[in-house]
């Protein structure tokens, strides 16, 4: 391994440690590679490059002296416009996969299956119901859950084109779903949308930018509606997210703890995990660990865990190697997405397992142990009992824990934040919020979203622009990675609030702080979830649209992507423009290599569909920008 | 004394180099014996690229070996097989002994000491010899090609191999036109 300084790799103290040790010990970690990438294919990141069929690779000179057209007569603008809309299917279709298994075990509950599973907030799942318009009256619970079964897996069967999906056309204000329906940009099933973006950007199909474009805004909703879905049903099976606090960072590891991460994004396994390890605490002080089991989160299984059962996060995903490296990592339990190929490789330098659990996610060198929610119970002590087995195999002389985490308060899903305001005012919880909004306490709100890049020093884009917003009044809500992010720097405190806030936020979140009992104001970010969990922000934005009586693209509402590199978050980021927000993104997405693609996705998108992405890898002018957009929808308000 | 012409060289536009690294691979396949890299890498034929693209400051800038007049190479090598020869700075592989000491001497990084046979563990040799870029000279002469293969792939014309005579006839035609422009402008008496 060549030396590779990375001092400003990261901005998390803890993950620039233990890239020190990294080096030390010759580990390549996710930055070294990136190194060694360098230099990266311009052709690629301009979105040039067309491996659409076997007469390709086709590249397009972008400085104009080579070639045009790709083999098949296929154009710059074409190329660019496929790949893309490629990706947003392939991010729509790992969120919706994600809640196709959710929805599969409600369908499979509701039929007497999965006795390790049952609904745990019956409240939640009748105010589904309504939304979705099942009868509860006088009916059984399981009855009600095999409907609603039913319905979600109706948006991965529906075959009428012309037919919304149906948590789309229940969940969006009345004038979004008008307007999106006359555009066609409302999918009628997310099999289907997934398949027919792949299908019309086979070699031979749709070739108009623009026409490629539209259809990518259509997968991308449906992305919504895989995403929405998976939040709402895993609200009701496992429980919904009420504010708890936690801690962030590797400092949650303990030296005396059997400690087993997990990471990826369903949380399906990793919930039953954090049920079953009291139960095997006495196995793990037996073989030597004097405080028990530490279930730690990495990821979005870290959110789902950390929101529901205030299990502390080690870290986001582009440090998901590092906590081995602190050599008192006995297991990783992996599931789906965003899960690094080379944790096999760094977990043979110690005692750590490495467990697959999905049958389509398998990793070689790790170990498989086949997940079955109809033995999620089974599955989950087999694997806290490899864990115990490997805290035997760990060499005392190499545990090096960060001494460092933050304190985190986490679980605002849009019910908790309701229910906050409602402390304030209980017959019109809501109106707290919009007369803050109104009188310009609040200037607006901003939605983080998204992962890592090795493109940006690790969390440093969230904490700049997260810190310059707050200080001019806007609300900062946050999920997945961008939440991890928020958490290990300590943004999710009310001590943040203080330090960060402008005045009038602060005076806010004071307010409700103090009147929910929190004994100090809101946290500077409010922790809504994992990634597949942005739904809960649409909800909230929703629910103030309706009351205000306008759509979602006339709400002060940004979304900041500043360090996104997932397919899922290009899809996240494109439902946002559609929905209507203006939509940062901080790694340039391959779309330079068209002058119409991207004039498409900046501007014209906003007289279509109102939002539009905003695409700065800068965070400095990106807060002046994000800024500027919250005020032109201010003053289209009248505010 | 009849002048020497300079060596022909590499020229690279860092502007226009998109770090596909089309050059390297047909640099490696050009001198592999093989046809085309699919070939090339199904017959497992040596792949070694005698150029490297190199990543500075945000840009790309590919790089072999500069043809160098007074080459430090040639100096060092103490076999006589890295030497001046037929307008650019040859290694005669049958002479190498690779002893490495013109890698360490090229001021440019431009040499790789490489073996492109399987030589057995334990054996007396490991039969690596001296490469650098060689401007094609053979596989331009085998394929009837006047371009060296990593120019060919460019796609987008980031390098060429440039002629210094018509680099220089180029850049004072370039020059004498704005000169010739303004002075027409010029009614300087002295
Ligand atoms: S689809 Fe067209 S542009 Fe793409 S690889 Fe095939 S021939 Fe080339
Ligand atoms: S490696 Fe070969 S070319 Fe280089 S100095 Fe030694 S003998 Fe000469
Ligand atoms: S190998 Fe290096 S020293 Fe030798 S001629 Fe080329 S650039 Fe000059
Ligand atoms: S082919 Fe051209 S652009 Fe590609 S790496 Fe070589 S010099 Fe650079």
């Amino acid at each position: 391994m060549t030396h590779h300084d990375c001092a400003h790799c990261s901005s998390d103290a803890c993950a620039t440690e233990m890239l020190n040790l990294a080096e030390a010990n010759s580990i390549e970690t996710a930055w070294h590679r990136y190194e060694k990438q360098q230099p990266q294919c311009g052709f690629g990141s301009a979105g040039l490059c067309c491996r659409i069929c076997l007469k390709g690779p086709c590249r397009i000179d972008p400085f104009g002296e080579g070639p045009k057209y790709g083999v098949c007569g296929a154009d710059r603008d074409t190329i660019v416009a496929r790949h893309l809309v490629r990706m947003i299917a392939a991010g729509t279709a790992a969120h919706s996969e994600h809640g196709r298994h959710i929805a599969l075990a409600m369908q499979h509950i509701s039929q007497g299956e999965l006795h390790d599973y049952s609904i745990r907030d019956e409240a939640k799942l009748y105010a589904i119901a309504k939304t979705l318009g099942v009868a509860t009256e006088g009916r059984g619970l399981l009855a009600i859950v095999g409907d609603l079964a039913a319905i979600t897996l109706g948006d991965f069967q529906n075959q009428d084109y012309d037919k919304p999906c149906a948590w789309l056309a229940a969940s969006l204000t009345p004038r979004r779903v008008k307007r999106l329906g006359d555009l066609g940009l409302l999918p009628h099933n997310i099999d289907a949308s997934v398949a027919q973006t792949m299908s019309r950007t086979h070699v031979g199909c749709d070739a108009d930018p623009t026409n490629l474009i539209l259809g990518g805004l259509r997968v991308a909703m449906a992305d919504l509606d895989g995403s929405m879905l998976a939040t709402e049903l895993s609200d009701a099976l496992f429980g919904t997210p009420q504010p708890v606090v936690s801690a962030a960072n590797l400092g949650v590891m303990k030296r005396g703890a059997v400690n087993i991460a997990v990471n990826g994004h369903n949380p399906m396994l990793s919930d039953i995990i954090c049920d079953v390890a009291a139960d095997l605490r006495d196995e793990a002080i037996a073989a030597g660990a004097a405080e028990g089991i530490n279930i730690i989160g990495i990821c979005c299984t870290g959110h789902e865990v950390m929101m529901r059962h205030g299990v502390p996060l080690a870290t986001n995903y582009l440090s998901q190697e590092l906590p081995i490296l602190t050599g008192a990592l006995e297991a990783m339990v992996v599931d789906v997405q965003c899960i690094m190929p080379s944790l096999p490789r760094i977990a043979e330098c110690f005692h750590t397992q490495i467990i697959t659990t999905d049958k389509h996610n398998k990793i070689s060198g790790a170990t498989h142990v086949p997940f079955d929610e109809h033995k999620a119970v089974e599955t989950a002590k087999t694997i806290i009992r490899m864990a115990i087995a490997a805290f035997g195999r760990r060499d005392p002389n190499r545990v090096a824990i960060p001494a460092f985490k933050q304190k985190s308060i986490v679980g605002f899903s849009a019910e908790a934040v309701v229910a906050a305001l409602a402390k304030v005012n209980a017959d019109d919880p809501l109106k707290p919020l919009v007369d803050n909004v109104v009188n310009g306490n609040i200037q607006g709100i901003v939605l983080f979203v998204g992962c890592n890049t090795t493109k940006v020093q690790q969390d440093s884009a969230y904490v700049d622009l997260a810190k310059s917003l707050a200080k001019r009044n806007v609300l900062v809500l946050a999920t997945g990675c961008a939440a991890g992010a928020f958490a290990k720097a300590g943004l999710m405190t009310s001590e943040a609030t203080t330090q960060y806030a402008g005045e009038g936020l602060k005076g806010v979140l004071s307010a409700i702080g103090t009147a929910a009992g929190l004994g100090g104001p809101l946290p500077l970010v409010m922790h809504m979830g994992s990634c597949v969990d942005n739904s809960r922000a649409v909800a909230l934005a929703t629910a103030l649209a309706n009351k205000l009586g306008v759509d979602l693209s006339d709400l002060p509402l940004v979304a900041s992507a500043p360090e996104c590199m997932s397919e899922k978050a290009l899809a996240i980021g494109s439902w946002a423009v559609t929905i209507g927000l203006p939509t940062h993104v901080g790694s340039v997405p391959p779309v330079i290599g068209s002058q119409i693609v991207t004039k498409l996705v900046t501007e014209t998108a906003k007289d279509l569909v109102g939002g539009y992405f905003i695409v700065d890898t800068d965070p400095k002018s990106a807060g002046d920008k994000l800024y500027a957009a919250i005020q032109e929808r201010r003053a289209g308000l009248g505010l | 004394m009849p002048p020497i012409k300079e060596n022909v060289i590499i020229y690279a536009n860092p502007d226009h180099c998109l770090s596909c690294h089309s050059c390297e691979l047909a640099c490696a396949v050009a001198h592999s014996g093989g046809h085309d890299m699919i070939e090339a890498i199904a017959a497992n034929l040596p792949l070694h690229a005698r150029n490297k693209v190199v990543s500075v400051d945000g840009t790309a800038m590919p790089m072999q070996c500069r043809q160098c007049e007074d080459a430090p190479c040639t100096f060092a090598c103490p076999t006589g097989a890295c030497r001046q020869a037929d307008g650019q700075v040859q290694i005669v592989e049958q002479h190498c002994i690779g002893c490495k000491l013109c890698v360490m001497v090229c001021p440019f990084g431009a040499i790789t000491v490489r073996s492109e046979t399987v030589v057995e563990q334990g054996a007396c040799t490991n039969r690596g010899v001296a490469k650098k870029c060689d401007l094609c000279v053979d596989w331009r002469a085998s394929t009837g090609k006047t371009a060296p293969a990593c120019v060919e792939a460019c796609p987008t014309k980031a390098i060429r191999m440039v002629d210094l005579d018509a680099y220089r006839i180029a850049l004072r035609e370039a020059r004498a036109r704005e000169i010739a422009k303004s002075h027409r402008h010029m009614r300087v008496q002295f």
